[in-house]
């Protein structure tokens, strides 16, 4: 995840200290995703004042793989990563792309019809089931983008008819029914381990890292931001947007579809009306949280994985502290209420006030309200 | 120019055909004749209903298409919510309501809120039979009669079994439904009228009728009391299978270290108890359809009927009693 290089820091006023280490503190501080790295920490501490012992990672006696809570959590906030990765460069051009969640019910149902059917337990047919699933998935993204990019209708409008129609399309695959299948390789996508740690959450850090490799390394990132910026002035600078919009709607089906093996492999069950269902909420909430604006333009991806571990974290620390399931969406609606505020312009801009008494270089806002601090 | 004035055209045109489609698509097929009032002995019923859900949904709603058949002299127009949305369902009343079909069976996704479309179908003289779901607050005035299995009873009896098994007590876990549902309310009443004092309830929480969210949930749960759970009373099939799925994962066995009971007795739910996996399931029977046939046509002949009709059900508490079951499960 180390290579999801953040991007360049909003501000020119990192602090310029001796060390680089406080450089580096420095340059985070400056990021929007900080208050998502506070809610983080403040999740963990409050659980780890319930039980001391919340962070303490174990070897299962039984399994021999790790077990804890934490291990859980980078297991749980694999798909979510998936769909928010893909969903950040969407929002990057100023798309939206709400069908990702069917997106992953799709690709749930393809490969768990094709191996029900097919039978067969070995690797092959789990290859070929994700290989299916993916194909399947990048068929969707392809509609998307051109209707997007080609035809020029309303991404949200787009995206929605996807949804729609998608979740149809996976209830018409299973013929409506929950379908199962037994395959130990595909099983082991999302419960297996490598050296006792969780193979999906190893695979969802190895293509955050290719994703982020791909935009950052290349000119890609420049080029999907310059489009969500101004459009017009992409074009004229010799930037070529259908086929960026078509590949950007692509890449973020395809990780959808890889959020739908994950998540149905976990229980070798397709359920056709639950499997992703509300994913692309959580994916749109790991974005914002994550600082990148939905008005499109500068995208942060190391921001969007830090919202999809935060809202992964959220969801269990709803279980472990036994919050009644009746009030789970009102807590989870006050926490990212007040990471969002936090993260608003005003609030930025009080922060950044202060800051401007101590390193005279920042830029001192024009805000008419005096900060009594 | 020309060019993207073109494509506005065109897309414009692809748009009008996706918003109607998308309007098709949400009344579901229930109009599908367009509003053919009865005609000879022919009888058009609204079947207000839920859709893909899970295995007992799929049957109990096949039961009632196969039951209301055209060779029984019934035009049954299906329309499943779209993703569990009331609104949908209530559309989907209202429009039943107006091409005035002969008579209504309602599904509820939620309990409450159904006060004025039933009203306006009472006006109608359109009777209204409830199967499995009931509405809140329970006006039977509103409606003709309610067809379901007895949750109370069911989770009371699945209550029994669990102080026979654990005579000392014992901590347990209430997996839910989504919070607000009738079926819920009553399971959870059921279980707790029954269930001895020396159990300890260590957390109800919902993992919304889902085995992928029940795994998740289940396994916090074993983490945060240190596997120190003895029983699961899973709501649904699906979360009770989902739970065992967490308990194999903490390199627990599910049935030795951790109980499970469920409730609906789905085909998938008697495999696992066959193999000893599920401890007790206990049998919430989906198929009425000839129970609301004979209430339909005793509404539509003018009889009175039974404010509520209670379906039998069976219970399961042996990988014996299982295996014997599964061969004609239809479920």
């Amino acid at each position: 995840m180390s290579a999801a290089s953040p991007a360049p820091a909003s501000g020119p006023g990192s602090a310029s200290g001796p060390s680089s280490a406080r450089r580096i503190v420095g340059a985070v501080i400056h990021q929007p995703y900080i208050w998502a790295i506070v809610a983080l920490l403040l999740l963990l501490i409050i659980n780890l004042v319930k039980d001391p012992s919340y962070l303490g990672v174990s070897v299962n006696a039984t399994t021999g793989n790790l077990s804890g809570n934490v291990i859980d959590i980078l297991r749980a906030s694999a798909p979510i990563m998936m769909i928010a990765i893909g969903m950040t460069l969407v929002i990057a051009t100023r798309g939206i792309d709400l069908s990702v969640g069917s997106v992953m019910a799709v690709s749930g149902a393809v490969s768990m019809e094709f191996m029900n059917n097919s039978g067969g337990g070995d690797a092959g047919t789990a290859i070929m089931a994700a290989a299916l699933a993916l194909g399947i998935s990048a068929v969707l993204g392809t509609v998307n983008g051109v209707l997007v990019s080609v035809v020029g209708l309303q991404p949200f409008i787009t995206t929605l008819i996807t949804m729609l129609a998608g979740r149809g399309l996976a209830k018409v695959i299973t013929s409506g029914q929950n379908t199962s299948a037994t395959n130990e390789p595909f099983r082991w996508l999302a419960n297996g381990t490598v050296f006792g740690f969780p193979v999906i959450f190893v695979i969802g850090a190895v293509i955050v890292a290719i994703v982020a490799i791909l935009v950052r390394r290349t000119a890609l990132g420049l080029m999907i931001e310059s489009i969500g910026i101004n459009p017009r002035a992409a074009r004229m600078a010799g930037i070529r947007p259908i086929g960026i919009l078509i590949s950007v709607y692509i890449v973020s089906a395809v990780l959808a579809g890889i959020a739908g093996i994950f998540s149905t492999a976990s229980v070798m069950t397709v359920e056709v009306a639950k499997t992703g269902l509300n994913a692309e909420m959580d994916a749109i909430l790991a974005v914002v949280i994550g600082g990148t604006s939905l008005a499109g333009g500068k995208f942060s991806l190391t921001g969007s994985v830090i919202g999809a571990l935060l809202i992964a974290t959220l969801d269990k620390t709803i279980v472990f502290l036994s919050i009644p399931s009746s009030a789970t969406p009102a807590f989870k609606a006050i926490v990212i209420v007040v990471i969002c505020l936090l993260q608003s312009q005003r609030v930025r801009a009080l922060f950044a006030r202060r800051r401007s008494r101590t390193t005279p270089s920042a830029p001192v806002p024009t805000r008419k309200e005096t900060v009594s601090a | 120019m020309f060019k993207t004035a073109r494509f506005r055209a065109i897309a414009g045109i692809a748009l009008a055909g996706a918003m109607a489609l998308g309007v098709t698509a949400c009344s579901g097929g229930s109009d599908a004749e367009g509003g053919g009032s009865a005609e000879g002995d022919v009888t058009t019923i609204g079947f207000v209903a839920v859709g893909p859900e899970g295995g007992w949904r799929t049957a109990n709603e096949k039961n009632i298409q196969d039951s209301f058949s055209k060779e029984n002299g019934f035009d049954l127009k299906y329309a499943p919510a779209t993703n569990g949305d009331q609104n949908s369902q209530i559309t989907a009343f209202t429009s039943f309501i107006d091409e005035g079909v002969d008579a209504i069976l309602l599904s509820a996704t939620e309990a409450t809120g159904w006060e004025s479309v039933l009203e306006r179908a009472k006006e109608a003289e359109i009777p209204v039979v409830l199967l499995d779901r009931g509405i809140e607050p329970n006006d039977t005035e509103l409606y003709t009669s309610r067809i379901a299995p007895d949750n109370v009873g069911i989770s009371a009896s699945a209550a029994e079994w669990a102080n026979e098994q654990f005579p000392e007590g014992a901590n347990y876990v209430v997996l839910e439904g989504p919070p607000g549902l009738s079926v819920v309310n009553d399971r959870n009443k059921g279980w707790d009228e029954t269930i001895d004092p020396n159990f300890t309830k260590l957390e109800s929480q919902s993992a919304n009728w889902s085995t992928e969210e029940a795994k998740s949930v289940f396994e916090t749960i074993l983490k945060a009391n240190n596997n120190n759970v003895q029983l699961v009373f899973a709501q649904n099939d699906e979360m009770g299978l989902g739970a065992a799925l967490a308990v194999e994962e903490a390199g627990l066995k599910p049935g030795t270290d951790v109980k499970i009971i469920t409730i609906d007795g789905t085909k998938a739910a008697l495999e696992a108890l066959a193999a000893g996996r599920l401890s007790f399931v206990a049998e919430y029977n989906p198929l009425f359809g000839d129970t609301a046939i004979e209430v339909v046509d005793a509404a539509l002949a003018g009889e009175t009927v039974e404010s509520e009709i209670v379906v039998p059900s069976v219970t399961f508490d042996s990988p014996e009693a299982a295996t014997e079951a599964l061969p004609d499960r239809a479920f």
